[in-house]
């Protein structure tokens, strides 16, 4: 399959992780997967093309506005490739109504210009076939496609026992480390920071990598934008290390230094139970997986023995006892590891598109 | 046909305006013609949708401004309208090779600019049209008149306003310093003291742009506001288009400027045909054969260069005898350039 990606990729955000392993799991299933655009110096591993001979379908990955590709590139992909032969990936759970929950939500005009009747135009425009990264997308035209996987090959250190891993894991520059930008995860992050505080000395410092987690930022402030929070002093009662955000292939590296990494999805993805790139990727690194998730969803994607690795209300009493019989916990990573490799891997993440494209193209010659 | 148009629009320009009409006259043909948008609180009569699927065609009007809408919508209107349904209205002579007049006005700054215009018209594709007199450079481009004099627009004297001006301007000073520093203002010099009030009136005659270079070219600005105050010219702030005919009413004498780059590719403008909509003498500032081309013959009586000094205290002096030529100019243009033959001309490109 030739496939051609279309988003915006950053070194720093969004799913460039993602797109890095499909590529590279394409490369090894002998398929041919490109991101549009010109090459990008800083991302010398993704092939780029803006030649569009040749390519079986074309993946439209939308974030944010800006995944769409500027004049006169926008008109040369959607007159170039035809309707059949494109996809859609709403990743962010634009394609439905207007959503809010707490101060979350998946439009918001003043923020992006964008009202949700647009977004919900452009897909239609892009394809008719709309994937979602969930496993129950909420309308009939959306289709589950998780896009992001676990790639088993990228394990930072791999363990073949829980005790071997528990070994291993005693001695850490963190207790714990979470990634990712202040954006709708605060309260989460909030109630994991007070529930880890009387384990700091036992445990280690927390590290939060991302933007603005030491301050409110002031364009939040000046659009009057909620949930971007903080509480700076916090932060500094528990000696909270806050560091900007880190490049897409240093993330697993320093979650690997933490004891303890959170996922935490903001409350628009729970909702919806979009997975992202940190809900898989948070796997690969020799640290113990905290999934501060929905039950049913952890045991949705993650399988039955991830369960084990979920805190439930009482945060403080898992970690504690997770620092007390460690190999208990790496037993459920292992299991989740396995199940991950066996269920999400990008290979099968390929086969899956390979499927969906296929569909496209005979739903299209059908109409 | 529901005509869908993609355009930079401002109620201070003069596309805007040439686009109302097309809105104005539309339904009489069986037609109908909306900006892609929303609505314009001040120019209630402007129509604008963003329901795309109700239309049939697009046009997109282009100056030299590489408008851009946003992303989202822009898929869909690429989405809704394939290439043999999307017209280009290349206003501005932007597909063209570089020209550059005197050193001073250009179409593109450098040929990279350029390559980078005819990469996103050509990627657009559906017909690209020029708003020129002359036979198109570029052998892809067709010709279209576009703008067009609308009568029932002419104000007649008594329901002009009062006469406040000898001399007016009315145009924003967007390459026009250089025609008017080393032609117009000279004139001016001359006979100042046996002309009463003058007037420029459009965007940066006081000062340039307070954006700065995001305006465009700083030369395309260039000003001596103290010239100005020193001949004792006021500077009134631009009007909207739709008081653009009543402005220019308020004068005996209007003079029509064009930037030099569309003048060289005899691209029309607006601006030449509402002038004569006003209740005013309009001198204008093109050769005799280019006024002719446009005008008909008693437009070769209108034309400035050469004797501006002269013609403008003439016309003062003889306003009866340029009544006549205006009238007969008029005549002509409703002839050959109503907005009922431009809207036809418009939908018939549009069907084939």
């Amino acid at each position: 399959m030739k496939l051609l990606l279309v988003t915006s990729v950053d070194p720093w955000v969004r799913s460039v992780a993602s797109v890095h392993r499909l590529v590279a799991a394409g490369r090894v299933l002998r398929h041919e997967i490109f991101v549009y655009g010109e090459p990008n110096a800083q991302l010398p591993n993704l092939p780029f093309t803006t030649d569009l001979a040749g390519f079986d379908c074309a993946v439209f990955i939308m974030q944010v506005a800006w995944d769409l590709p500027d004049m006169p590139h926008l008109a040369r992909l959607l007159d170039g490739i035809p309707r059949e032969r494109r996809i859609a990936i709403d990743m962010w759970g634009r394609f439905n109504d207007t959503i809010r929950l707490e101060h979350d939500f998946n439009h918001l005009e003043k923020l992006d210009g964008h009202a949700g009747w647009e977004w919900e135009e452009a897909f239609q425009a892009i394809s008719d076939t709309i994937l979602q990264p969930t496993l129950a997308p909420l309308r009939p035209q959306g289709r589950s496609f998780l896009f992001h996987g676990y790639d088993q090959a990228s394990l930072t250190a791999p363990r073949r026992t829980a005790r071997e891993a528990a070994a291993a894991w005693a001695s850490k520059d963190y207790g714990a480390a979470y990634v990712g930008s202040n954006w709708q995860r605060w309260e989460q992050v909030r109630r994991f920071l007070e529930a880890y505080a009387p384990l700091r000395d036992k445990a280690g410092t927390v590290c939060l990598a991302g933007w603005d987690w030491n301050a409110r930022p002031d364009w939040a402030v000046k659009m009057g934008l909620m949930g971007i929070d903080t509480d700076p002093a916090l932060l500094a009662r528990l000696a909270v290390e806050v560091r900007d955000g880190v490049r897409f292939d240093e993330v697993v590296g320093l979650l690997s230094r933490a004891r303890f990494a959170p996922i935490f999805h903001r409350p628009l993805f729970r909702h919806l139970g979009l997975v992202t790139n940190r809900t898989f990727e948070t796997f690969l690194a020799d640290s113990l997986p905290v999934l501060m998730l929905p039950r049913d969803f952890v045991a949705a994607i993650y399988g039955e023995a991830a369960l084990a690795l979920v805190p439930g209300n009482d945060i403080a009493a898992h970690l504690d006892d997770a620092l007390s019989r460690p190999e208990t916990y790496w037993d459920a990573v292992l299991q989740t590891r396995s199940h991950l490799a066996k269920h999400h891997s990008y290979a099968q993440r390929l086969r899956e598109l390979e499927a969906l494209a296929k569909d496209s193209a005979k739903a299209e010659g059908a109409r | 046909m529901n005509v869908l148009v993609v355009m930079k629009h401002r109620g201070d320009a003069g596309n805007t305006h040439a686009v109302a009409n097309y809105m104005r006259l539309a339904p009489k043909h069986g037609h109908k013609v909306a900006v892609f948008g929303t609505p314009i609180w001040y120019v209630p009569e402007l129509q604008f949708s963003m329901d795309v699927r109700r239309f049939d065609r697009v046009v997109y009007v282009f100056e030299s401004d590489p408008y851009r809408i946003k992303p989202l919508n822009e898929a869909v209107i690429l989405d809704r309208f394939p290439r043999d349904k999307r017209l280009i209205m290349d206003t501005d002579g932007m597909y063209n090779p570089v020209v550059t007049v005197d050193g001073y006005d250009f179409n593109h700054r450098n040929e990279a600019e350029r390559a980078h215009w005819i990469a996103r018209l050509d990627a657009l594709g559906g017909r690209i049209m020029q708003t020129t007199i002359a036979a198109p450079i570029d052998p892809r481009v067709g010709v279209m008149t576009f703008y067009g004099y609308n009568p029932e627009l002419q104000l007649h004297p008594s329901k002009a306003p009062p006469k406040q001006f000898d001399i007016l301007h009315l145009g924003h000073n967007w390459w026009r310093w250089r025609e008017v520093s080393r032609e117009i203002l000279p004139a001016l010099e001359e006979i100042r003291d046996e002309v009463g009030r003058i007037a420029f009136i459009g965007l940066w005659w006081d000062a340039p742009p307070p954006e700065g270079p995001a305006a465009g070219p700083e030369e395309a600005f260039e000003l001596d506001p103290e010239r100005l105050r020193r001949l004792r010219i006021e500077t009134p702030k631009a009007v909207l288009y739709n008081d653009v005919i009543r402005t220019m009413s308020t004068a005996r004498i209007n003079i029509m400027t064009q930037r030099p780059v569309l003048r060289r590719l005899k691209h029309l403008t607006l601006k030449y045909f509402e002038i004569f909509c006003a209740d005013t003498i309009p001198l204008l500032m093109l050769d005799a054969d280019h006024a002719e081309a446009v005008y008909g013959p008693a437009g070769r009586e209108l034309s400035l260069p050469g004797s501006v000094a002269n013609k403008l205290l003439d016309a003062l002096r003889r306003p009866d005898r340029y009544r006549e030529v205006v009238a007969e100019v008029r005549r002509h243009l409703v002839s050959h350039y109503s907005y009922d033959r431009r809207v036809q001309e418009l939908f018939a490109v549009l069907q084939n």
